[in-house]
């Protein structure tokens, strides 16, 4: 799996102690960072080299993204160095960073919604804007790297994966020479990630530059990348060749314990799927033909200039079941969740529980009525990023800790410390600002609070996206066991093999509209590929 | 930067203060020596005046407590996420509307004062409620239409001063002034505490309490939680049922009675400070800008705007004090600017930094 870059390599050594090896494109030396009690980096060494791709992999708050922000100048190490081409680099400022050729895709989200796909990968851009230039310039990237995108739509208006693609194109615009992607795709399909990173592959071997992907998705590091670095809880605990490497290694590696088949498949990606469509299958499609816990009829509504962003969709489900909506992004999936949280009013049709209409776009009425939320861009309504952990878990229902009016900080605290235990949130402590948690443990947090509140309905758009291996296996069984005690699960997923693992029952969005319904039996990857492009079946 | 606001951040801060205050002084120092003074009695008139000659503490106090007050409002509305800068005008008409019916009701002592005060924050509130409508209804930003109702409010209440049926004093009360309402009757004063020669106006008793409840209230309370949800995710708030409109609408109107409470304080409060308890044309003297500020520097506490306040009054009080050393008027008002700044630089730069490092490290981009 080696790419023809880096075939020189001896791979033996990947500490930047070595005399043979080239002088590494960015070495990290006995790099430290604490934030108050919690030791993000703990004397990491770690060496990328040009025209290699290199894997960091590790848990939850292992200190990924706090390692690359130092690189990229937005968190200053306590201690160590960084050396860019065998030079030590201060590097104080994404400006700074900028300027040494690094250019970096975050993790989470940092578009301007208002404006269009072109403005916002131009912002920023010194001296006069040329549009067409970089309109231009946006084509080449997309043609290159497979991230197809229209130029001219506002950003507020795409899907989350849509607007990875626009961050992505963003960074890569500049030709950064040392590109940090950190987890870039969690909400692309295998598909594209698969597109991204072999065409990433012939840029960086044929102009040397040098790649470091933060990801949680196994397949899509040993595919792509030379080198793996696994960190746990802010020490380098392995380094790989990807070569050499397999997933079960990598998984027990990053948490220290073996992870079981199925959520190994969750995280491997499309390709093993194919190979035992059998276990999963035996699960029985949901007997229950009780009434509807939720039924959703004829919804349709508009956009900006009339687009349909639900086209007359109708949809049940049942207690007990969990019924996976597969597609393509950006086919109505974000605003189905929208309508389910209360932040869309519909033209026309009805959402109703149990039979008794709720009334859409108004707030709080969906929760109140029993939908419990997990938004697919948790930054957009699953959180806020600056109140604390604790408030976090009670945004939408107060009532368990409030008493008269007032909020009572004691009972607030034991369930916050409750909850932290139970997801296993690490964090320094209930009052933690919630922008102070890594990207999966904020997911958590969401988990927990819409897990807790013990709703009817339950909407899990992407709810793995930015959790580790061992948390995914956790928030399959969480599912699973919601389901059991009688919620109606609506997983909504641009992994295929996540809905074939948990659904019961399978519905096809497309263009705002439910094109097909097959049950989980019946299921297979081609005629679900078939649905999503369209084919009414 | 460490995530807890403990630890360096507390001697980072103190540095800041020190340093732009420090520059401030010098520059001022500068400027007084440039312009042929001697800055050493500047400096002995700033503090004679706001703190050292007897009764100033009293008068400090008493202009800090309406600036705490349109403080406090400012936090609320900006803790839901609002920009009211039109406290100047929210605060006078808040005083017109306990000028009118302070005399419309009448009737005697304690109670009158009470509806006074009340009817002042009414004012105000009303006053703020016609920008709320406006962003709510026709989504005009509030941040525009509270700032140019302070011009019409103006206008309005100067047209109320010219008119004998609303807030004209009849001929007798105003001998040949134009454009003042009647006194207060003595009975229709707030009171003074008198402590060690310091006469402390009751409002800052007012002010004090206002700021520890509403601390409470925006920390503690569910209400003060789906407040602080609404300011810093909407749609969040949305959907867990922060409706907007209300929540939004309740913010600016409170934030707008206060102002029209302080207003109200400063009619029936009087002294030195604001006068002879009646409206008169500019009777805000720039209290509602000036606590506006106070907020801003204070960072969204309202604890933290009580000591803020305080500073910024006596800055007030003791340039009055400068005029008497021979340094003339405008180079006093360059110097309170110089140090007004110094007290807004380090919550900016800090501010910026914020954003630039924690929050666009950990946050916007995790
Ligand atoms: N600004 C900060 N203030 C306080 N703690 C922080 C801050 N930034 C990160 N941390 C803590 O440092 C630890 C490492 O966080 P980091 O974001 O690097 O994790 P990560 O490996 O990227 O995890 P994930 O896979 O969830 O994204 C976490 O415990 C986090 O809470
Ligand atoms: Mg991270």
């Amino acid at each position: 799996m080696s790419s023809p870059g880096s075939l020189g390599h001896s791979g033996q050594d990947h500490g930047g102690t070595g005399s043979v090896e080239p002088v590494p494109a960015v070495a990290f030396n006995n790099i430290t960072k604490t934030f108050g009690a919690v030791t993000a980096c703990d004397g990491v060494d770690l060496s990328v080299h040009r025209g290699r791709i290199h894997g960091v992999l590790g848990e939850n708050g292992a200190g990924k993204s706090t390692l690359m922000k130092m690189l990229i100048g937005l968190v200053l190490p306590d201690s160590g160095s960084i050396a860019i081409d065998g030079t030590t680099q201060h590097i104080q400022s994404p400006l700074a960073a900028a300027s040494l050729g690094i250019g970096m895709v975050h993790q989470h989200f940092s578009l301007v919604d208002a404006l269009t796909v072109w403005e916002n990968v131009a912002l920023g851009e010194a001296g006069k804007l040329d549009p067409d230039a970089v309109r231009n310039r946006i084509g080449d990237i997309a043609d290159q790297y497979g991230l197809m995108i229209d130029p001219d739509a506002q950003v507020g208006s795409l899907s989350a994966g849509l607007r990875q693609r626009v961050e992505i194109i963003k960074c890569l615009r500049r030709d950064p020479n040392i590109v940090i992607f950190d987890e870039p795709t969690s909400v692309l399909t295998p598909d594209e990630s698969v597109q991204l990173f072999e065409s990433l592959r012939h840029v960086v071997a044929a102009e040397g530059r040098a790649v470091v992907l933060v990801s949680h998705k196994l397949d899509e590091v040993l595919h792509a990348t030379d080198d793996i670095t696994i960190m746990r809880q802010g020490k380098v605990v392995d380094r790989l060749e990807a070569a050499t490497a397999d997933a079960p290694t990598l998984a027990r590696g990053m948490v220290g314990r073996e992870v079981s088949l199925r959520s190994e498949r969750a995280a491997l990606g499309v390709l093993d799927v194919s190979a035992d469509p059998s276990d999963s299958a035996a699960k029985p499609s949901n007997p229950n033909d009780s009434a509807p816990v939720l039924r959703i009829q004829n919804a349709t509504a508009r956009g900006i200039g009339g687009v349909a962003l639900l086209d007359d969709l109708s949809i049940e489900l049942r207690a007990g079941e969990i019924v996976g909506v597969a597609g393509v992004e950006g086919n109505g999936q974000r605003e189905l969740g929208d309508l389910l949280s209360s932040l869309l009013s519909l033209q026309s049709g009805t959402v109703s529980i149990d039979g008794v209409q709720v009334p859409d776009g108004k707030s709080g009425a969906m929760a109140r009525a029993g939908i419990g939320v997990i938004p697919e861009d948790r930054h957009d309504s699953g959180i806020v990023l600056d109140m604390s952990l604790a408030e976090n878990l009670v945004l939408v229902d107060q009532s368990a800790v409030a008493r008269r009016g007032f909020i009572d900080g004691s009972a607030l605290r034991d369930f916050a410390e409750k909850m932290i235990d139970e997801f296993a949130i690490q964090c320094s402590g209930p009052d933690a600002p919630m922008w102070s948690l890594s990207g999966g443990n904020q997911q958590r947090v969401v988990l927990a609070r819409e897990l807790s509140q013990q709703p009817k309905v339950l909407v899990a758009a992407q709810p793995t996206r930015g959790l580790d291996v061992g948390a995914i296996e956790y928030m399959g069984q969480r599912l699973e066991a919601a389901a059991e005690a009688g919620v109606a699960v609506l997983l909504i997923s641009s992994e295929l093999e996540e809905i074939l693992d948990l659904a019961h029952r399978i519905v096809v969005m497309n263009s705002g509209r439910i094109v097909g319904e097959v049950d989980r039996a019946d299921a297979n990857l081609e005629s679900l590929g078939l649905m999503m492009g369209g084919a009414n079946a | 930067m460490s995530g807890t606001a403990s630890g360096p951040r507390v001697g980072e801060w103190v540095v800041l203060y020190v340093v732009s205050v420090l520059a401030a002084l010098v520059l001022s120092a500068i400027l007084v020596q440039a312009t042929g003074g001697q800055w050493r009695p500047v400096v002995n008139a700033l503090l004679d005046g706001s703190i050292r000659n007897p009764g100033r503490i009293g008068e400090t106090l008493g202009t800090a407590a309406p600036m705490l007050l349109v403080a406090i409002g400012t936090i609320i509305s900006s803790k839901a996420g609002l920009i009211n800068i039109g406290q100047e005008g929210q605060l006078f008409v808040g005083a017109a509307f306990a000028t009118y019916f302070g005399f419309l009701i009448g009737g005697p002592g304690a109670l009158n004062v009470v509806l006074i005060l009340i009817f002042g924050a009414i004012g105000g509130a009303l006053w703020a409620g016609v920008a709320a409508v406006l962003k709510y209804w026709r989504n005009v930003p509030e941040v525009l239409s509270t700032l140019l109702l302070v011009t019409v409010g103006g206008q309005l209440v100067a047209y109320g001063l010219s008119q004998s049926w609303l807030l004209l004093a009849p001929l007798a009360d105003r001998g040949n002034r134009n454009q003042v309402s009647s006194q207060l009757a003595e009975g229709n004063r707030l009171p003074r505490l008198e402590i060690s020669g310091n006469e402390i106006p009751f409002a800052v008793f007012l002010g004090i309490g206002l700021a520890i409840v509403v601390s409470l209230a925006l920390s503690r309370t569910v209400w003060g939680f789906m407040l602080r949800m609404l300011g810093r995710n909407p749609r969040a708030a949305q959907r867990s049922g922060v409706a907007q409109t209300k929540y939004g609408a309740t913010a600016i109107m409170l934030s707008g009675a206060f102002a029209g409470l302080a207003g109200a304080a400063m009619l029936a409060g009087g002294g030195f400070a604001f006068g002879n308890y009646q409206l008169v044309p500019g009777f805000s003297t720039n209290i509602g800008w000036t606590g506006l500020l106070v907020a801003l520097v204070a960072r969204e506490k309202a604890l933290v705007a009580i000591p803020v306040a305080f500073v910024f009054a006596g800055l007030r009080t003791g340039s009055s004090f400068v005029g008497a050393t021979g340094v003339e008027g405008r180079i006093t008002d360059v110097i309170q600017g110089f140090l007004v700044l110094a007290l807004l630089v380090p919550p900016a730069v800090m501010f910026l930094r914020d954003r630039k490092r924690a929050r666009d490290a950990a946050t916007e981009r995790t």
